[in-house]
């Protein structure tokens, strides 16, 4: 079983649509799960700015922020001091690849997590030809798009891999096998996703006990 | 006793399953502690009823006791049912594009065994309400509501269909499914209306039994629903020729 659990896809604050817990951290104390990269629940279902702010005063180590970075032309580009940032461009409605968006990734530097639902497989490949520097995590990849999402990990050395709904048999094997294990990623979305299931992968996993502990800790990316 | 109560062989059309296979379910279960798993194989819940049943219990056959048949009934090609060596009846109303509570699946409950029928809120053809009208026509036949309704939003109201209907239960299998849910759903109706399914191979058994080891649950409510409620159900019903269900587990 891997030591260091990282969860890099976590959501903090409350839901409109569910009855969630809103703080993520008894879940995590009771999953075993070490450090989670949060993002708050404002910035997605609300405000932007004050999701962030929100997110960028919590202050608690196990909890790293993302912010959601929301591409506005007339503003400068945010000087945060984060690891990661969430780009949402179906939900804001903006341009992955526009020219906003490029220029305030460039300036940020930082990995761009991002939902395989909020983009598509040629979006990320247009990105990638912008910006080969650029690191990506896609989230929710899901299980019935494997084939697509195989392509892209073999076209852009900079994709990474959330692996906690890549759900259909041995499937997290099998992108281990070809692409490497470096490049999967252990998140959850919970709470709207499931953490129990993913939790439990982990300590079943049929690959190698160093493989299972860099999926762990956030493959080679975090 | 671990039973699963959704499993599946075979390849599925639109999308890939890296293991599809009979030997590698077992190993997983193996590796769990899974005692057995009702399967049905994907050719018969898709273009093949005849065939793809024939192939279920033929992975049966090659490894004793640890799988249960369900046998799939597609009612467009009214394909032969048997009470013996079976779990029981498997039935996909989407996939058939026939509606569950459609006349045309009567041959299933007049067989009187236990039945797993995809359930899907808001579907035309497996809606939760669809299971309530079944299970007022046919009190005596256990029926499993798969997959809880599929989305988040029906779980609720799919536990509330079933309270009043004690032939009904919830099997939980699928990617939306949380353990939170799994212990709000157990608090709702009570965990011995709750059954432990998979979907495996087109999902990953690990996920569906870590989601139900893990869920926050009591252990007894989590023993009922790991396998001692199915293990209630197929031992509920007895076949025409006094061979009971019960005594096909293993």
């Amino acid at each position: 079983m891997p030591e260091f659990v990282v969860d890099a896809h976590r959501l903090i604050g409350p839901v409109p649509f569910d009855d969630l817990p809103e703080d993520p951290r008894p879940e995590m104390d009771r999953l075993g799960v070490h450090q989670a990269y949060v993002t708050h629940t404002l910035a997605l279902y609300s405000d932007v700015r004050a999701g962030n702010e929100a997110l960028l005063h919590l202050g608690d180590p196990r909890l790293v922020p993302v912010p959601v970075l929301l591409p506005e032309s007339f503003e400068p580009v945010p000087d945060w001091d984060v690891p990661m940032v969430r780009i949402c461009p179906a939900r804001h409605r903006f341009e992955l690849t526009g020219p906003t968006a490029l220029r305030w990734l460039a300036a940020l530097g930082v990995t761009a997590a991002v939902d395989l639902d909020e983009t598509s497989p040629g979006q990320l490949l247009a990105l990638a030809r912008e910006l080969p520097e650029q690191r990506i995590l896609l989230l929710n990849p899901g299980y019935r798009r494997l084939r697509a999402i195989g392509e892209l990990m073999a076209a852009i050395p900079n994709l990474w891999l959330e692996i906690g709904t890549v759900n259909t048999q041995r499937g997290v094997e099998w992108l281990a096998g070809h692409y490497g294990a470096e490049r999967l990623v252990f998140g959850t979305g919970a709470p709207v996703m499931d953490d129990c299931g993913p939790r439990f992968l982990l300590d079943h996993l049929d690959l190698p006990e160093a493989d299972v502990a860099l999926i762990a800790s956030g493959g080679s990316l975090l | 006793m671990i039973l699963d109560a959704h499993g599946h062989l075979g390849p599925w059309p639109d999308f890939l399953i890296p293991d599809q296979s009979a030997d590698g379910m077992v190993a997983l279960m193996d590796g769990l502690g899974i005692d057995a798993i009702g399967i049905s194989h994907l050719l018969a819940v898709g273009p093949d009823a005849a065939e793809g049943n024939r192939q279920a219990f033929a992975a049966a056959e090659r490894h004793p006791g640890r799988f249960g048949v369900w046998q799939v009934y597609n009612p467009h090609q009214r394909n032969r049912l048997t009470d013996r060596g079976v779990w029981g009846v498997k039935v996909h109303p989407d996939v058939h594009q026939c509606r569950l509570d459609d006349r045309r699946y009567d041959p299933v409950w007049e067989l009187g065994l236990p039945v797993l029928a995809h359930g899907q809120t808001d579907s035309p053809w497996s809606d939760p309400e669809q299971f309530v009208t079944v299970a007022r026509r046919h009190p005596g036949v256990p029926l499993l509501l798969g997959h809880a309704g599929l989305w988040p939003y029906g779980f609720a109201r799919a536990a509330e269909l079933i309270r009043e209907h004690p032939n009904v239960s919830l099997e939980i299998c699928g990617s939306k499914m949380t353990g939170r849910w799994i212990a709000r759903l157990a608090a709702q109706v009570g965990a011995d209306r709750i059954v432990y399914g998979s979907d495996s191979c087109f999902l990953d058994l690990r996920i569906g039994f870590g989601r139900v080891a893990l869920a926050p649950l009591d252990d007894a409510d989590r023993a009922l629903i790991q396998g001692g409620n199915l293990a209630r159900v197929l031992g509920m019903t007895r076949s025409i020729d006094g061979d009971t269900t019960e005594g096909r587990l293993p």
